[in-house]
């Protein structure tokens, strides 16, 4: 069961428009129950991949497979499997106004459910639960544009798990967070993760991976997956973070010492404490 | 970083302007007062959302039944033939939005501000003799020895549509000030509006505010680099609504496609279903009769005082 695969992509290659590389032969593996993250630069094809393995776009080469299927578009057009498939996977966008469309942030939460058919009434139950776990419940009446963005990457996450999916896939979650909020996310994604949810997100903050992830896949500038393993062990790999451009040379200073090293955000947490 | 700084970047900028008043300002232009307007709007949003969400007697009702009744109440107004029977309807507006806790100067203030720039520049006209001939009670001037002027008969009618117009404003006030976004559109499903529509409508006010963000950000990015007006601002105005009109479009194409993704993600396939339920009750059914009846006074009456 531990090891049973949720998700194998195998040489995934996907272009948009037919000009721009997003990903180069990328190969995964995702586990029941394994909180995966997928580190790279900006525009390496994290979201790009996060997206193939959502359904919402297919790679124009390579297989990728989900709960033993294999899923191409015309595949996700069946009924039967698109119903199954979109109640097991959630996926947290990283741009909370794309995904937090509705009027209100009941009508958001209440979107997901009811286009899988469920009774009103389990609806309403659902969404007064999802609302009070994520401590939102005083939001339901209001519209999105009064809420601030970590107001709305809670509505945007409750709209998720409201439907309960075995599989959550995270784009850039922490991105553009306060620090409240940030800690707030990484608790939940912890929490979900006891749950036994599978959880694959994108991301570039090295601060909170041990806290978030079992794995992780890097990516490099090229598109390519160039390392895989636990958080420590990628961590670790100076050489490859500065490759990658997870991390930089940087010179500063500390009260009166002044020194040269390569520099992520746990720098200075580390110095901190 | 890759290429060493400049050397001018090291040093104090030299010849700036001094951090003086000269005691020449500024005038807002025709883009500053467009996207003051578009602020306007936002804070008018939240305002009738506040407002909708009192307890009061409108705010009470189905959006079915206000709809219905509205619509019923239009045709009441656009057939009345009296000057006085639409006073008296007016009136009753009155007591509705007071009825719902509006505020009456606020609500006199939003329907008469209408009133003279749609009605009375196009009635104006009609009030004069040799448009509407009749008894002159203003003359003006002669023209050949015929004297020109404001009729008592042009008058009247100009008098009957401005009455019209104020009755029909102000039920649509009234309902719309009553009733939430969402519920309106929830309302006018039922009368077989597609659903999808519905849900377009929907999301186009959802997103008017975000692009509004938008365009208020790049406006005051623009603002933040420029300083004075000179003699080219109104070109360069225009410039920067071409401009932005068309990052505008950039961005809303990719966000456009970025909402159906989501959609998509949560199991959309293009039927909406949407959580509304509507609920008519004893105090709809109530209002629904005393409106009728209301009409059949006000038609009643307008009969009675004849031709």
């Amino acid at each position: 069961m531990a090891d049973e695969p949720v998700f194998e992509g195998e040489d995934l290659r996907f272009s948009y428009l037919e000009r721009f590389l997003a990903l180069d032969g990328v190969s995964l593996r995702a586990s029941v129950g394994e909180r995966v993250a997928i580190l790279g630069a900006n525009g390496s094809g994290k979201s790009t991949l996060l997206k193939i393995l959502d359904g919402l776009i297919f790679p124009d080469s390579g297989t990728f497979r989900a709960f033993g299927q294999v899923v191409t578009e015309d595949l996700l057009e069946d009924e039967g499997f698109a119903k199954g498939f979109r109640s097991r996977v959630g996926f947290v966008f990283q741009n909370s106004d794309a995904q937090v469309f509705s009027p209100t942030v009941r009508e958001e939460v209440a979107f997901g459910p009811l286009q899988m058919g469920w009774e009103r009434e389990d609806v309403l139950c659902r969404i007064g639960d999802v609302l009070a776990m994520l401590d939102i419940a005083d939001l339901a009446d209001r519209a999105p544009y009064q809420l601030s963005g970590g107001e709305k990457k809670r509505v945007a996450i409750a709209s998720v798990l409201v439907m309960n999916p075995e599989v959550l896939l995270f784009d850039e979650p922490t991105a553009a967070l306060d620090p409240r909020t940030q800690q707030w996310l990484v608790e939940l994604i912890g929490e979900l993760g006891r749950m036994g949810k599978t959880i694959v997100m994108a991301t570039h903050d090295l601060g909170v991976l041990e806290l978030i992830a079992d794995r992780c896949l890097v990516f490099s500038e090229e598109h390519r997956v160039v390392a895989t393993g636990p958080p420590g062990e990628i961590l670790a790999a100076r050489d490859l973070l500065l490759a990658v451009n997870l991390t930089h040379g940087h010179c500063h200073e500390h009260d009166e010492l002044t020194h040269a090293h390569e520099h992520d955000i746990r720098h200075h947490e580390e110095y901190e404490s | 970083m890759s290429s060493p700084t400049p050397a001018w970047l090291m040093e104090p900028e030299a010849g700036l302007s001094p951090c003086e008043p000269v005691g020449k300002r500024r005038k807002a232009g025709f883009t500053e007062k467009t996207l003051g307007g578009l602020s306007n709007l936002m804070r008018w949003a939240v305002f009738s959302d506040d407002v909708a969400q009192e307890p009061g007697l409108l705010q009470r009702l189905d959006p079915r039944t206000k709809i219905i009744t509205l619509l019923g109440l239009l045709l009441v107004a656009a057939f009345v033939t009296h000057v006085q029977v639409l006073i008296v309807m007016y009136a009753g507006t009155l007591v509705l939005a007071a009825a719902s806790r509006l505020s009456l100067p606020f609500f006199i203030k939003r329907v008469w501000l209408f009133i003279p720039l749609f009605t009375l520049v196009i009635v104006l006209p009609a009030t004069f003799s040799f448009v509407t001939p009749g008894h002159i009670v203003v003359p003006l001037w002669s023209w050949n020895g015929h004297p020109v002027g404001l009729t008592a008969q042009g008058l009247y009618g100009a008098a009957l549509i401005a009455c019209r117009v104020a009755v029909s404003v102000s039920l649509v006030v009234l309902v719309t000030l009553s009733t939430r976004w969402m519920d309106l559109l929830a309302g006018l499903r039922a009368f077989r509006m597609p659903s999808i529509l519905i849900l377009i409508v929907g999301m186009a006010y959802r997103y008017l505010f975000l692009l509004q963000d938008a365009v208020a950000d790049m406006y005051t990015a623009r603002r933040a680099r420029s300083a004075g007006s000179g003699g080219g601002a109104s070109r360069e105005g225009r410039r920067f609504v071409a401009a932005s009109a068309g990052a505008l479009f950039g961005k809303a194409s990719t966000l456009s496609e970025e909402v159906h993704q989501a959609m998509v993600a949560r199991g959309y396939s293009g039927d909406p279903r949407t959580l509304h339920a509507l609920h008519l009750g004893a105090l709809d059914g109530l209002f629904a009769l005393g409106t009728a009846l209301a009409a059949v006074v006000v038609i009643g009456g307008d009969r009675l005082l004849g031709r």
